[in-house]
């Protein structure tokens, strides 16, 4: 599987001691992650501890109280979510989200709203098609007919469709069975290899640590640790204690 | 049955029906795409039908301006109701439910403004067609004729925006699924400003053909928006066609049963038709059990 790169766009993302949350209950406490062009970072952590607060963040969903988001040295914190989509932050949310009664190809078109050239919509359409060959073959199917593993692709594949800089994904292994994960994993790193900037969100670090750039490690809205996968592999004792290996 | 009763029976169903119709496209289009009940929705009807008053018996303007007119206070009315109440509601727990009380208020506040204005004796609406044409074994009045053309025809409308254009999937894209939506780029607060508007229009120029049958009162659109909430519901939420199909169909049972029963007992056959329709399938014919709402 291969794709063709995505134009040489693939951007930087920092994020520095954010606070945000729900009501009056911060989820995030001041929380720092570094996303350099090109690279693939994933955020693990348990359930519950803030990994899908911390995408909502970023894509302006949540809140932010205090800190930063900046994408490629431009601060696009406190803008709205469909600006910060604009700006070229690209958020496959968890659980897919799709909009269940349009077609795999309508909610392509609706990844790709933005953009008003027929052109580059079309040059979009085929990169996702070449990645997915599955979601052209489906392409008129209304996607609550669809298996699991392919509502999965049709929410990375519009998420792809916005042509966002830095793709974040929250969770692509959820609730799927683990032939169809090994399938999108397959994917995540052909995208990793096309040099896409990516955030990768999962709950446990087996799936992540053969290919992640720079993992981090979430702990009640902290990172408690970060660091490359060899350092990772190499800390028994880390291992253990936070993720149970 | 001799056969001019029978085209009596259909002629009167096809002209009330598509009354029925011309209430519930505006109902049923923010319905389905905001999750919102509006309850100024029978005002808005009003307002079109008063439009087209002011602007032709009072300014003296030409007829055509009266269409014009009721499209700026309908999509007029629409803006505010946004810009007052929608927009600082949207998101907010309960919105379905607080929203029909805070549309309530604003329909009170409306219709209240217009017998202050404009009186609460009823006049006649000037956008009339008089006349009738001869078809075989009944007459029918070129009115009839327009109201059941004019309701056909804002059907399409509403159904080739939302389904044929971006502006379409962008509501539907809201509508099923709010925060994927903001997350494709799509601006949620304009969209629901745009819905608004748009179907202030469309209920306004609905307003002016359904008045032009009967007579202008501030209250005359609480009857057909009682209508419209019948065919919405039976049809299942925001299906626009279905709310169409369902107006005619449930107007000819009507008319059939003010035939043979007397015609008090119209709707009350149309509400237990309607009782027994939602026994069987309570997301309406046309709906769908897990419909996603804002």
């Amino acid at each position: 599987m291969t794709s063709a790169p995505p134009n040489g766009n693939a951007g930087g993302l920092k994020v520095s001691d954010i606070v945000s949350g729900y009501g009056n209950q911060p989820v995030l406490h001041g929380l720092s992650l570094d996303i350099d062009p090109g690279t693939l970072v994933s955020v693990i952590g348990p359930n519950g501890h803030g990994k899908t607060t911390l995408l909502r963040t970023i894509s302006g969903q949540v809140p932010l109280r205090s800190g930063h988001v900046l994408l490629n040295g431009t601060d696009v914190s406190g803008r709205s979510v469909d600006a910060i989509t604009a700006a070229g932050i690209a958020h496959v949310p968890q659980g897919d989200l799709l909009f269940t009664g349009m077609t795999v190809y309508e909610n392509l078109l609706m990844g790709a709203y933005l953009v008003r050239d027929r052109v580059l919509l079309q040059s979009r359409l085929d990169q996702v098609f070449a990645l997915l060959p599955k979601l052209a073959e489906r392409r008129n199917q209304v996607t609550d007919s669809l298996s699991g593993g392919e509502r999965r692709m049709v929410g990375i594949g519009r998420g792809l469709m916005t042509g966002g800089q830095v793709l974040m994904l929250d969770e692509p292994s959820l609730g799927l069975a683990p032939i169809v994960i090994d399938t999108i994993y397959e994917l995540v790193e052909t995208l990793k290899a096309d040099g896409r900037s990516i955030l990768l969100v999962e709950e446990s670090p087996e799936r992540v640590v053969d290919f992640a750039d720079r993992i981090y490690l979430l702990d009640n809205g902290e990172i408690n640790w970060s660091g490359t996968a060899d350092e990772l592999n190499a800390n028994d004792e880390l291992l253990s204690t936070y993720l149970g290996v | 049955m001799s056969p001019e009763t029978l085209a009596q029976i259909v002629l009167t169903g096809l002209t009330v029906g598509a009354m029925y119709a011309l209430a519930t496209i505006g109902l049923s289009l923010i319905w389905g795409s905001l999750g919102m009940l509006n309850m100024a929705h029978g005002v808005l009807l009003t307002i079109g039908g008063y439009s087209a008053y002011a602007a032709v018996s009072v300014a003296g303007l030409p007829w055509p301006m009266g269409i014009v007119a009721a499209l700026l206070f309908g999509a007029l009315i629409g803006l505010l109701l946004y810009l007052g109440v929608v927009r600082w509601m949207v998101g907010t727990a309960n919105f379905e439910t607080n929203i029909i009380i805070a549309s309530f208020g604003v329909a009170i506040a409306l219709e209240n403004s217009i017998l202050q204005i404009f009186g609460g004796q009823p006049f006649g609406q000037p956008l009339v067609m008089r006349g009738a044409v001869d078809v075989g074994l009944v007459s029918i009045p070129y009115q009839n004729i327009i109201i059941v053309v004019g309701s056909a025809g804002l059907m399409l409308v509403a159904s080739y925006v939302m389904q044929q254009t971006r502006l379409g999937r962008a509501i539907r894209a809201v509508s099923q699924q709010r925060d994927a939506a903001g997350l494709m780029g799509v601006p949620v607060q304009r969209i629901f400003l745009i819905v608004l508007v748009f179907s202030g229009m469309l209920s306004a120029i609905s307003g002016v053909m359904l008045t032009s049958s009967t007579q202008l009162a501030p209250a005359l659109g609480q009857d057909p928006m009682i209508k419209a909430f019948i065919m919405c519901v039976v049809a299942g939420l925001g299906h626009i066609g279905g709310a169409v199909a369902m107006a005619f169909a449930l107007a000819m049972v009507e008319a059939a049963s003010q035939f043979w029963l007397g015609a008090r007992w119209g709707f009350p056959v149309l509400l237990t038709l309607v009782i027994l329709v939602l026994i069987v399938r309570p997301a309406g014919l046309f709906g769908r059990v897990s419909i996603t709402r804002l």
